[in-house]
């Protein structure tokens, strides 16, 4: 059997559900945000995996470059928030986090 | 793609779908984290098939050595409180969400599972693959010309060619979430706490205690002393 | 010309931009600044703007007189032209007619700045004393010289649009001046009556004016005249605008509808009948107002603007019988109501609605000259009246106006204005010599004149009708006025410190003429008034007890001061000298005034104007006789008896009495079929508003709102999952509108070719099928998503006949397809008479054969080329027509490009379009080499 674009596209895509359904499900804001680094992975895999079939530059690799640039970024951002939420709130649950609601 | 291929590809995709679900159900953060690490570096190993050698060592170095680690210190931090106790609250926009998304993502995944458009070769440099083109001008200043596909030289050079720009944006970006990170996590003192709590007691002990002088005269515009 | 005296070294015709900024700057400065100004400063501002106007006019004037001196036969046309700027221009038809701020003096707006400035000069030296008094002293001198400014504009502008900004502003000014106390809502209701008729008439002025600029395209006033012949010619006018059907359209001329529409304005301006109400009512102004605007000069604009567009008007008898008839008819009316009143300023109010009447009926005879020589002779005795009465008022200080039945023996206190009002009086009953005799009787003779038949067109029936009608009215006129002169001056002074009053007791419920020998105590009197008057609601009589008040402690009257009293005697001497301007013709006498509108005023088509002496001389001997019929009857009842025989007539005919003291109802006429049917649709659409509009459109949607606001508050819970969810829903959305290819096909004709363009997409794959047969001609291809066709192929197989249509309703297309043969069912096409079966029974029909549309035709007749030909069947390529029983047919080719486009989903989705070209095939047409190749290129 040969591995083509489709493999790596369905591959990522189901990557990305499942971060995306622990994202909507979980209510631990540390998975969360590790489901989000899992959407953001499968991100890359699909435009790396793009610009392996179209190889002439390397616009693909360089998106994936720059998001792995910002998810490290968002990264220390949502954990130095987490960290906030946790002297507030003693607690990491997304749902104890509701004030704006009001 | 080679049989070779192949296999690593359906190794390391196999490897990769079961982290991804182990790191989404795990019920504790660590093992989370665990399974994200295991799932960066299938990642990694799928970029290699991809001819990505520079962004697979760059998932292996932002990711597995910066990213899961910042992740691992947390739970450290703050211990058994990041264990998740399960809850019914919001049971149904979780459970319809979370269907919809597997209806989306099943959707996607097998109408683009036949998509097998051919695999153009990698152009790389004449003669061969790790032949490396230096090119010297007048002033005996040294540039390289070409590198091969996903490598570091070519990579690097089509970088600071191409996207200079987003590249130096880049680096900003990174300075403002750090200096955010900082400030949103380090937290007050003590003393600046009890400074904190000394000016508002005084504030609420004296309406006009504001010190400003324009402000005064403004707020008391009577003239006749 | 430069060398003249009163040319001063530029344009004489700057002088007349001076005359009318003046006191429009006059108006200003007291308006701005005149609260902070001392009364003196204002009146220098007022009084001097106005003086130096009245200056410039004479300047002009002169300046005029020797200009048409100097041309001597061609004098005629003698004027002062000035053109400031183009104001702006209006489209009509196709032809762009601009309009000018210009002014000009003429003959007759020469005379009219004259009498404006002359006697606003007057005026405004007597309102100086007689508002001393008023604290807003600079707010009536402000309003009054913007009066003076208005009218300036009125007379002097060269056109129509120019003059009705005039028109307006005196009109504006009327309304400021009448509600002047606005603090009493009398007057305020009087200003707004005056202001709400003069609308009704401002309707007509604007009618009438675009329809004369219709029909000459300028709204100059000379180029009227000049059109005005073309305007006699019978104008088809349709009715509710179906001029198709014949008989719902009248024929009558331009000129009748133009000019009735204009005499609709006039009357409202110079209060003739129907609009007459506001006039007597707007007696609530101060008296210098009441001389100025509603006596001297506004009310008169109406009859200028007759005269100035007299040639316009005598090419319609019908609407100058009309205007004579309604004028006579005014005049008759106003005076039987003034013959019963018993205020000072109403009775004069009536008289000059009266004497308005007079001038009407005089240009509606065609006595242009001799209507305006009224308006002049007019302006001294009325104004001199309105003055004279106001310096009574003032005299025995009563604010609004006075009762006459109060007053009497006036000539002992102030002998100067007794004098004065003796003189108008006698002026306007006509006593001869004086300069209502002059006038009054160029208006009987000229309603003499057309009565003898001596203009062909014009029904001589009115003319007699309108003499009889005047004279009568002549007689009441001077009768009233000496009833009034009398009640007023004669006799012993009924004040308030008549000690005989004070027991009597109250008044009848309609205290008539009997109320002058009646003696009653003020008080009474005034609340019989309220009784019988104050449910009609408009009339001043709120300051009788203002006034009365006064005179408690006012002492007895006394003449008043030199500023009232030398208006006055000038007016006076006015009132005496002026008739001799228009010494009558037919006595050989030279008629100054006669000669000098000569270039304005029109003369009567056909018509030789020399009336014989004797019909001259039996007129005058009638006016005469009419007005002094009128004084001796007035002397016998108010002087030999103490108003014995009116209490009696009163006493036998309460009914006629109380119906002429009540102004014949016609307020209440009209406050029946008007005003109560408009606040009845008020009320309604104020109801309608509350409940419909503020209740059902804007509740119903505040309520969707609040409706909308709760749902969508109910999705804010604050909870991650639930914006997580509805976020997945939009994914999917999304998501499945990519997963779905959209071809989104267009289509373009490029020369003889189409083009079909379908919408790109990554992985999309294109095939085609553009040549009508079934079956895709391409395969699947991802580089084909545009494709060309040529029309020349593709539209061998399909065709189609394009009608002319209805006006306004896309063409009807016939499709066929090759070979195919249409036959036409003539029920489709009812109208169209070439499409009904031929009598052998074969119908008409049409085919579509080798790109070509192929008709076989009836007997009908058929046009190639706008040629008639017999050819049975007719030939069309794409693109030729031909008319078969006056329907245009072309023919068209048809052509319909198929994409399917699909994704890498492997979805596939289809999308036809159906191109008709209606144009030939350019094959002969010129074309570039490489756009042929470009196109041809994507086949």
């Amino acid at each position: 059997m040969d591995i083509t674009l489709g493999h790596y596209l369905g591959l990522s895509a189901i990557i990305f559900g499942i971060g995306a359904i622990g994202f909507l499900t979980r209510r631990n804001i540390l998975i969360q945000l590790m489901s989000i680094e899992l959407m953001l992975n499968s991100v890359n895999l699909t435009l790396i995996a793009f610009n392996r079939w179209n190889p002439g530059n390397h616009a693909g690799q360089m998106f994936a470059f720059f998001v792995i640039a910002v998810a490290a970024a968002e990264a220390a951002v949502g954990l130095a928030i987490v960290i906030a939420l946790y002297r507030l709130k003693k607690s990491v649950q997304s749902d104890h986090a509701d004030s704006l609601k009001h | 793609m080679s049989n070779a291929g192949t296999t690593i590809f359906i190794l390391f995709a196999v490897i990769a779908l079961f982290a991804a679900a182990f790191t989404v159900t795990a019920k504790s953060a660590i093992r989370a984290a665990v399974g994200l690490l295991a799932h960066i570096i299938s990642l990694a190993a799928l970029y290699l098939t991809l001819h990505a050698h520079l962004l697979a060592t760059l998932q292996l170095i932002v990711y597995a050595g910066a990213v899961v680690v910042l992740f691992i210190f947390v739970i450290m931090l703050i211990g058994p409180v990041s264990e998740d106790k399960g809850t019914d609250r919001g049971l149904v926009s979780r459970a319809l969400g979370a269907g919809a998304m597997a209806i989306v993502t099943a959707a996607i995944a097998f109408n683009i599972w036949s998509f097998a458009p051919d695999a153009p070769a990698i152009t790389s440099c004449p003669g061969g693959a790790n032949a490396e083109r230096w090119t010297t001008n007048e002033q005996g200043v040294a540039s390289v010309t070409c590198g091969e596909f996903g490598g570091v030289r070519s990579f690097g050079l089509e970088l600071y060619r191409e996207a200079g720009l987003p590249f130096e944006l880049i680096s900003i970006l990174l300075l403002v979430a750090i200096i955010g990170a900082i400030a949103i996590g380090r937290g007050r003192s003590n003393e600046e706490v009890e400074a904190l709590k000394a000016r508002k007691a005084a504030r609420l002990a004296s309406p006009v205690v504001a010190p400003e002088p324009v402000v005064e005269t403004e707020s008391q515009p009577v003239g006749g002393e | 010309m430069h060398s003249d005296f009163f040319s001063f070294g530029f344009d004489p015709g700057r002088l007349l931009l001076w005359i009318v900024l003046l006191p429009l700057f006059g108006s200003i400065i007291n308006g701005l600044a005149g609260k902070f100004a001392s009364r003196k400063m204002v009146s220098a501002v007022a009084v001097g703007s106005v003086a130096l106007a009245f200056g410039l006019a004479i300047a002009c004037f002169v300046k005029l007189t020797m200009l048409r001196h100097a041309a001597g036969e061609e004098g005629e046309h003698a004027r002062i032209l000035y053109t400031a700027y183009e104001w702006f221009s209006v489209s009509v038809g196709n032809v762009n007619v601009p309009i000018f701020v210009r002014f000009v003096m003429d003959p007759l707006s020469g005379v009219m700045a004259l009498v404006i400035t002359g006697i606003g000069l007057l005026i405004h030296i007597y309102a100086t004393s007689y508002m001393s008094e008023e604290p807003a002293y600079y707010r009536f001198f402000c309003y009054l010289n913007l009066f003076m400014a208005s009218m300036l504009i009125l007379v002097l502008s060269s056109n129509m649009a120019l003059m009705f900004v005039g028109w307006e502003g005196v009109g504006l000014c009327s309304y400021l001046l009448i509600g002047f106390w606005w603090e009493n809502p009398t007057y305020a209701a009087a200003g707004k009556k005056a202001f709400v008729v003069n609308r009704i008439g401002d309707f007509g002025v604007l009618i009438g004016m675009f329809l004369l600029v219709y029909a000459t395209q300028s709204f100059e006033f000379d180029a009227i005249r000049h059109g005005a012949a073309n305007l006699s010619g019978a104008t088809e006018l349709a009715i509710g605008g179906m001029a198709q059907a014949d008989h719902h359209s009248i024929n009558v001329s331009m000129a009748t509808v133009a000019c009735l529409f204009l005499f609709l304005g006039c009357a409202g301006k110079s209060a003739q009948i129907p609009l007459y109400v506001w006039l007597p009512d707007a007696m609530a102004g101060p008296t210098p107002v009441s001389a100025l605007i509603h006596a001297a000069t506004m009310v008169t604009a109406g009859v200028y603007l007759i005269v100035r567009l007299s040639p316009v008007f005598v090419m319609s008898p019908v609407a100058m019988s009309v205007i004579a008839i309604i004028g006579a008819s005014t005049a008759l009316l106003a005076a039987t109501i003034a013959l019963v009143q018993n205020q000072m300023k109403k009775i004069l109010a009536y008289s000059t609605v009266s004497q308005l009447g007079f001038m009407f009926a005089a240009v509606g005879v065609g006595a242009f000259s001799g209507g305006f020589f009224h308006v002049f002779t007019h302006a001294f005795f009325k104004a001199c009246l309105f003055l004279g009465a106001g310096s009574v008022m003032h005299a025995v200080h009563a604010h609004g106006d006075a009762d006459i039945r109060e007053l009497g023996g006036m000539k002992k206190f102030m002998p100067r204005t007794r004098m004065t009002f003796l003189i108008s009086c006698l002026a306007i009953a006509g006593f001869p010599l004086t300069s209502g005799f002059f006038s009054k009787d160029d208006i009987l003779l000229g309603a003499a004149f057309v009565g003898t038949g001596a203009w062909a067109d014009y029904p001589s029936w009115v003319g007699w009708l309108v003499l009889v009608m005047l004279v009568i009215a002549a007689t009441m006129t001077a009768f009233y006025m000496f009833r009034l002169y009398f009640l007023t001056f004669e006799g012993d002074f009924r004040g308030a410190h008549g000690e005989q009053h004070a027991a009597a007791p109250p008044a009848p419920s309609h205290p008539g003429v009997e109320g002058a020998a009646e003696t009653h105590a003020l008080e009474a009197s005034t609340d019989a008034h309220a009784v019988a008057h104050d449910a009609h609601g408009h009339d001043a009589h709120d300051d009788h007890a203002h006034g009365h008040d006064a005179h408690g402690h006012g002492g007895l009257p006394h003449e008043s001061n030199g500023a009232i009293t030398w208006p006055l005697m000038i007016l006076a001497f006015g009132a005496l000298a002026v008739g001799f301007l228009g010494l009558p013709h037919w006595a050989h006498l030279p008629n100054i005034w006669e000669h000098w509108l000569e270039p304005v005023s029109a003369r009567l088509p056909g018509v030789e104007t020399e009336a014989s002496a004797g019909l001259g001389g039996t007129m005058m001997l009638i006016g005469t006789l009419a007005g002094l019929t009128g004084i001796a009857i007035a002397y016998r009842w108010y002087m030999m008896q103490a108003g014995e025989t009116p209490a009696a007539l009163a006493a036998r005919f309460p009914r006629l009495q109380a119906f002429l003291m009540d102004k014949w109802r016609v307020d209440e006429l009209y406050a029946r079929i008007i005003i109560k049917p408009a606040e009845w649709l008020s009320n309604f659409s104020s109801e309608f508003d509350k409940v419909a509009v503020d209740g059902g459109l804007t509740k119903l949607p505040a309520f969707a709102a609040q409706a909308g606001s709760w749902a969508f508050t109910r999705l804010q819970n604050g909870l991650v999952y639930s914006y997580g969810a509805v976020m997945v829903a939009g994914i999917v959305a999304i998501t499945f509108w990519y997963l779905i290819p959209h071809p989104n096909l267009q289509s373009a004709v490029q020369g003889a070719d189409v083009k079909y363009v379908a919408a790109t997409g990554y992985g999309y794959e294109y095939r085609w099928d553009v040549d009508l047969e079934p079956g895709f001609e391409t395969n699947w291809d991802t580089n084909t998503h545009e494709m060309t066709a040529s029309f020349e192929r593709a539209a061998r197989n399909r065709g189609a006949a394009v009608m002319n249509g209805r006006p306004g309703s896309p063409p009807p297309v016939i499709q066929l397809r090759h070979g195919e043969l249409y036959a036409f069912n003539p029920r489709d096409f009812a109208t169209t008479e070439w499409m009904k079966p031929n009598t052998d029974g074969t119908p008409p029909a049409m085919t579509w054969q080798d790109g070509k549309l192929l008709i076989r035709v009836n007997d009908a007749e058929v046009r190639q080329d706008g040629l008639p030909t017999t050819t049975p069947t007719i030939s069309l390529a794409p693109g030729e027509s031909v008319t078969i029983g006056g329907r245009l047919i072309r023919a068209a080719g048809v052509m319909r490009g198929t994409v399917e486009v699909r994704n890498v989903f492997g979805y596939v989705s289809r999308e036809s379009v159906e191109v008709t070209i209606e144009n030939a095939m350019p094959q002969a047409a010129p074309r570039g080499a490489e756009a042929h190749a470009d196109l041809r290129g994507g086949l």
